[in-house]
């Protein structure tokens, strides 16, 4: 108890010593999201926010439905910056019909989402551009107990992508045109395999995700499925154990939600702060770098937001007014 | 008084780079040799292959009636075959028959792997005694070694799939056999081997005549743990893409489906009882045999 109110004491002293600013932006509770990405974002939105316009920064780090049931049920944290929606698509729902949270940012990471990826080499020399093109050359893939045929990594047991790869295998007829699934068990299997195609300069196809420290580390491009999407497809057979689904058509990805969520009085009470969490938006390869950075020099979150804050001025200058950026500057 | 209540670490930055030359290491070793490594365990990825393609396309009256003359011929008793042959019915009826023979392959594999690689290091370790202490630390880090820690280099090396699978459950499931190998030959009676002695009988005869046979109840021992246990490592093996088993009682657990990790879950017991069944009552009926002779 003690030392609590010692604590206290200590941040009291800490806030009012600190400028009048403090008293424009008050506290702000990131909610920081426990992977490498969710990471970066809330610490680099905590700097910005701390340093550009005085807020009191403290971070909550949870995963992402204990996340959004906090800030739904206690009101805390105040924002998260990388919040992936479709899950709690119906909760989030409800709370923003009821003003209680706000979509802030519909669009916080450009190019987030799943989908099939090739390593980047591989992508070049053959001048792949869209799945079929990399369909059509089983012989360059060659899976790892069948050397005759190709190899796509697929999701691991027990996720829900399993099945949807499952059936866009079979939308996409990749049995017929020579392919086989591997199956990578975990992921850290799916990890592994990237990273030693990655290390050893081999090819490499299969599902994954971005934004993502193994995209980011070994550039995996995204193919483009060349295929509409239609709703009743996806939801009603792609997305279904392959026995309920029988005749699954080309696809592609369903589009993955990626939103800045935060609680529907920050934008009233602290707009200074939200306008800048409303503006701020990067694109995969961007954040892959620092992911990256990250991951190549065991660096925490903090340490990329600082270097981001260093070598990406003409981004993140873009997100704030001028006299924030002026005192992020002067920070640094 | 600080230093005494703060610990003396290395530096936040040594510390770093530390664990970062590590990897680079690691990494450097295994773009310049994993490629060869690969190689070097093609043949045994085509054995597993090839053992598993012929355990499926068996047909399956013909596997189980094989196990049930194995197991009669091993244990010579009625109630084994008979709980044999209802316990693959079952599991064939339940839907699980490929993944049970993707998991007995790759068993198999593991277990002639670690009998020999375990009965030359065993004996080794049971003839000197400096062998014995270089080669225990490593059996007991062997042993204790989370599984995880070793997982993500060896598929670094080779890939995900059956051979990094079968080395991690080799790690695992070797142990056993090395140490009843050798415990059992350090059993043997001196005064037998005093009597071979006698007889002048020379040191290889003296091995393999004498205290190999004498050892054999224990070596059996060892070698019933180490399917025990490649049996147990079958199911975090598969977290690198070792089909079988493993792969369904994962998904189970992720997805939390009751009935299928149970299923699959006692599958493996069900293998795990009737090859412990079988090896432990042929290690008995070895040692009855011998003892009736002695006498």
């Amino acid at each position: 108890m003690k030392k609590l109110l010692h604590a206290a004491l200590v941040t009291g002293a800490l806030v009012s010593s600190g400028q009048a600013l403090a008293a424009d932006c008050g506290k702000v509770v990131i909610g920081e999201m426990n992977w490498a990405s969710g990471e970066f974002l809330a610490r680099l939105d905590g700097m910005i926010l701390e340093e550009g316009y005085g807020c009191e920064v403290e971070y909550l780090t949870a995963g992402t439905v204990p996340q959004i049931t906090s800030m739904n049920e206690k009101g805390t944290p105040t924002f998260a910056s990388e919040v992936w929606a479709n899950a709690s698509k119906t909760l989030i729902d409800a709370a923003e019909a009821e003003g209680r949270l706000i979509r802030l940012n519909k669009k916080p990471i450009d190019g987030a989402g799943e989908g099939w990826w090739i390593d980047p080499k591989t992508m070049q020399e053959h001048g792949f551009k869209t799945v079929e093109d990399v369909l059509a050359r089983p012989d360059l893939f060659p899976h790892p107990e069948d050397p005759s045929k190709g190899g796509f990594h697929t999701c691991p047991a027990g996720w829900g992508c399993e099945l949807s790869n499952a059936n866009l295998f079979r939308a996409f007829d990749l049995e017929a045109k020579g392919w086989k699934m591997v199956q990578p068990g975990s992921g850290a299997g799916l990890d592994g395999s990237i990273a030693k195609a990655g290390e050893r300069g081999e090819a490499w196809f299969g599902y994954y995700w971005a934004p993502t420290t193994m995209i980011g580390k070994y550039e995996l491009q995204p193919l483009d499925f060349d295929a509409g999407y239609d709703a009743n497809n996806w939801d009603n057979c792609i997305v279904l154990p392959v026995e309920d689904c029988a005749n699954p058509q080309r696809t592609r990805w369903t589009t993955s939600e990626v939103v800045s969520l935060a609680q529907g009085s920050f934008l009233t009470e602290q707009p200074m702060a939200a306008g800048y969490v409303k503006a701020r938006s990067l694109t995969v390869p961007q954040l892959g770098k620092y992911l990256k950075y990250m991951d190549a020099n065991q660096a925490t979150g903090e340490d990329a937001a600082i270097e981001f804050l260093m070598n990406e001025e003409a981004t993140w200058t873009q997100w704030v007014s001028s006299d924030a950026a002026e005192r992020i500057k002067n920070a640094l | 008084m600080n230093w005494l209540v703060e610990f003396p670490e290395l530096g936040r930055g040594d510390l770093r780079d530390l664990r970062k030359g590590i990897d680079e290491g690691f990494k450097n070793f295994t773009r310049t040799y994993g490629e060869s490594i690969e190689g070097f365990f093609d043949p045994l990825l085509q054995f597993l292959i090839g053992l598993e393609k012929l355990l499926l396309a068996m047909p399956w009256p013909v596997f189980i009636a094989l196990v049930c003359v194995l197991g009669w011929l091993a244990s010579r008793s009625v109630k084994i075959v008979i709980g044999t042959a209802i316990s693959f019915f079952l599991i064939g009826f339940l839907g699980m028959w490929e993944d049970t023979m993707s998991t007995v392959s790759i068993i198999m594999v593991s277990t002639m792997v670690c009998i020999g690689l375990g009965l030359p290091i065993g004996i080794l370790m049971s003839r000197s005694d400096r062998a014995q202490a270089v080669v225990t630390p490593i059996l007991d880090v062997m042993q204790t070694i989370p599984s995880f820690v070793y997982l993500i280099p060896v598929v670094m090396m080779l890939g995900i799939g059956k051979v990094p699978g079968l080395i991690s459950v080799v790690i695992y499931a070797l142990p056993p056999m090395i140490r009843l190998t050798n415990l059992g030959i350090r059993l043997v009676d001196k005064e037998v081997l005093e009597a071979a002695d006698a007889f002048g009988a020379s040191a290889w005869q003296k091995l393999w005549q004498v205290q190999v046979p004498l050892a054999l109840p224990n070596i059996f021992a060892g070698v019933n743990q180490t399917i025990m246990m490649s049996l147990a490592m079958v199911v975090i093996a598969s977290m690198i893409g070792v089909t079988g088993l493993g792969q369904p009682v994962l998904k189970a657990i992720s997805n939390q489906y009751l009935a299928m990790g149970l299923l699959n879950g006692l599958a493996i017991v069900a293998l795990a009882i009737i090859f412990d069944r079988i090896s432990q009552s042929y290690g008995k009926r070895l040692q009855s045999y011998r003892g009736g002779h002695n006498e």
